[in-house]
């Protein structure tokens, strides 16, 4: 968080920059199948974001020190193309981009039934296109699509999505300005169906109070997004893709 | 890896050569569909997406000033890269970037660059002080096959719609990349021992060598590569040379229509 508090951020009529209200999403559009080498994909544009998924696997662990007898792994890649940013980023990992990976693959494999494929491997590779605040809760979305497009069993979809605050109110799912000259930012992971979290982040300023009408405003859009998740991935089966 | 599976195809694919057909059914010569999209992405400064057959490809043009190098104080630089990451396919593991994967991105860079397509004293600001840098990223998602023609393809459409980004850099007005010519890319591929056009993923899988041939405008040619082993009689070449400069012409087409 910048923790620029004094940018001026909500118009005094209340609407945010874009127009939005305190609690309202930006625009959100689901694809699957969209990757034909891959087993299961996903295209997901929210705002100005865009993240393609790729699905590989269940395959045999490879190296052999990362498997596990009792369940599969899952190996994440959140990558950022060099274009997707307003400055061009080097190719490759960072230390963002890891960190990421990780929290995403953990997030993941609470929702996979893992234990179905001991000692296998299942690839998950999220890349972000177009990034506009916001591309991990893009991604993390995106991959529980891909995942089950590629008929992996879960338990349930994951859809995750980011409040936050701006000028010392509580909105829904920061863009660009509002992320950068913003005072919090809280990206969760929630379970539709049980409404449990398998990802957590946040930092910057919130009382108790605002974080929990943070978690509030959440909680209301993973019940909006999953239902696009759950479109998309029928669509398929129904002719519904464009 | 011991492959059984290309040994069986291998010998699939050999008899479908003799009935003079392929694997999806497709002409020696016949191109599968395309799909050409530009300006896509909202934070380059060009774009484009290639749907080529199963094979999806991006590429992005970005921008940056820097101090020229002091032989050519005039002269800019044009900086292709492609890369196959792990999302595109199966067989591409993460790490540092294989030797396909460079010969991926030198193969495309040369054919771009060796055409002269940008003229490197365009992106001139000050003699002596300034100079634009053009970074053209390819990142191929999805491979059933040809990736060398869907990312040069990629490449150039991405280049033709670029806008140098002046006005963000306070040196002067936003204005097209001036872009001179269209060098397109035809890649052939031994399949049950004749050359046919546009390989696909399975007769990548179970072919021989590849040949890559880069043609200007005016049909000269700007790059040729062979890859992969087996070996190839000049009258093979005469005639894939021959069907190239049919194809880039078609290709070229689909670029204008979709750029002006």
């Amino acid at each position: 968080m910048g923790g620029y508090g004094d940018v001026e951020l909500i118009k005094e009529n209340g609407e945010r920059l874009d127009g939005r209200l305190a609690d309202e999403l930006r625009p959100i559009k689901i694809e699957v199948g969209v990757l034909p080498a891959a087993r299961g994909s996903c295209r997901m544009t929210w705002g100005l974001n865009i993240a393609e998924v790729a699905v590989y696997g269940p395959m045999e662990a490879h190296p052999r020190k990362i498997q596990r007898p009792d369940r599969a792994v899952l190996d994440v890649r959140y990558n950022m193309a060099p274009f997707s940013t307003s400055d061009r980023i080097r190719p490759g990992f960072n230390r963002r981009s890891r960190e990421i990976s990780k929290v995403t693959a953990e997030a993941l494999e609470s929702i996979v039934m893992v234990e179905m494929f001991p000692r296998s491997k299942i690839r998950v590779e999220i890349e972000i296109l177009c990034a506009e605040a916001g591309t991990r809760c893009c991604g993390i979305t995106a991959a529980a699509v891909a995942l089950a497009d590629a008929g992996i069993p879960m338990k349930d979809l994951l859809v995750s999505v980011a409040a936050g605050k701006i000028n010392d109110v509580v909105v829904l799912d920061l863009d660009k300005a509002e992320d950068n000259y913003g005072q919090a930012d809280l990206p969760v992971g929630i379970m539709p169906n049980t409404e449990e979290l398998a990802f957590l982040q946040m930092d910057g300023d919130l009382s108790p109070e605002e974080f929990n009408l943070a978690m509030e405003y959440n909680m209301k859009a993973a019940k909006e997004i999953h239902k696009l998740q759950v479109e998309a991935l029928k669509s398929k089966y129904t002719g519904g893709l464009e | 890896m011991v492959e059984i599976v290309p040994r069986l195809l291998r010998d699939q694919l050999k008899k479908l050569a003799e009935n003079d057909s392929r694997i999806d059914g497709r002409n020696r010569f016949e191109r599968r569909e395309i799909n050409l999209e530009t300006n896509i992405l909202t934070n380059a400064e060009g774009s484009s997406k290639v749907s080529w057959g199963g094979t999806v490809v991006y590429a992005g043009v970005k921008f940056s000033l820097r101090e020229p190098y002091s032989d050519r104080p005039a002269d800019g630089s044009l900086m292709t890269s492609a890369e196959l990451r792990p999302v595109a396919h199966l067989r591409y593991e993460p790490g540092p970037p294989s030797p396909e994967s460079i010969e991926l991105g030198r193969v495309v860079d040369r054919g771009i660059r060796e055409s002269g397509c940008i003229e490197l004293s365009s992106l001139c600001v000050v003699p002596g002080e300034s100079v634009w840098n053009v970074n053209l990223d390819i990142h191929v998602m999805s491979d059933d096959g040809n990736i060398f023609d869907a990312c040069a393809l990629a490449g150039i459409a991405a280049l033709r719609t670029a806008t140098v980004p002046a006005e963000k850099h306070d040196v002067g007005e936003d204005h097209p990349l001036p872009v001179s010519k269209t060098p397109i890319m035809c890649s052939y591929k031994k399949v049950g021992g004749r050359f046919v056009y546009d390989p696909n993923e399975q007769e990548e899988l179970g072919g021989d060598e590849r040949i890559h041939i880069t043609l200007g405008d005016d049909g000269h040619v700007h790059s040729l590569q062979k890859g992969l082993k087996g070996t190839f009689s000049t009258a093979e070449f005469a005639e894939i040379f021959d069907n190239a400069s049919t194809q880039a012409a078609e290709l070229r087409n689909l670029i204008e229509e979709k750029v002006n």
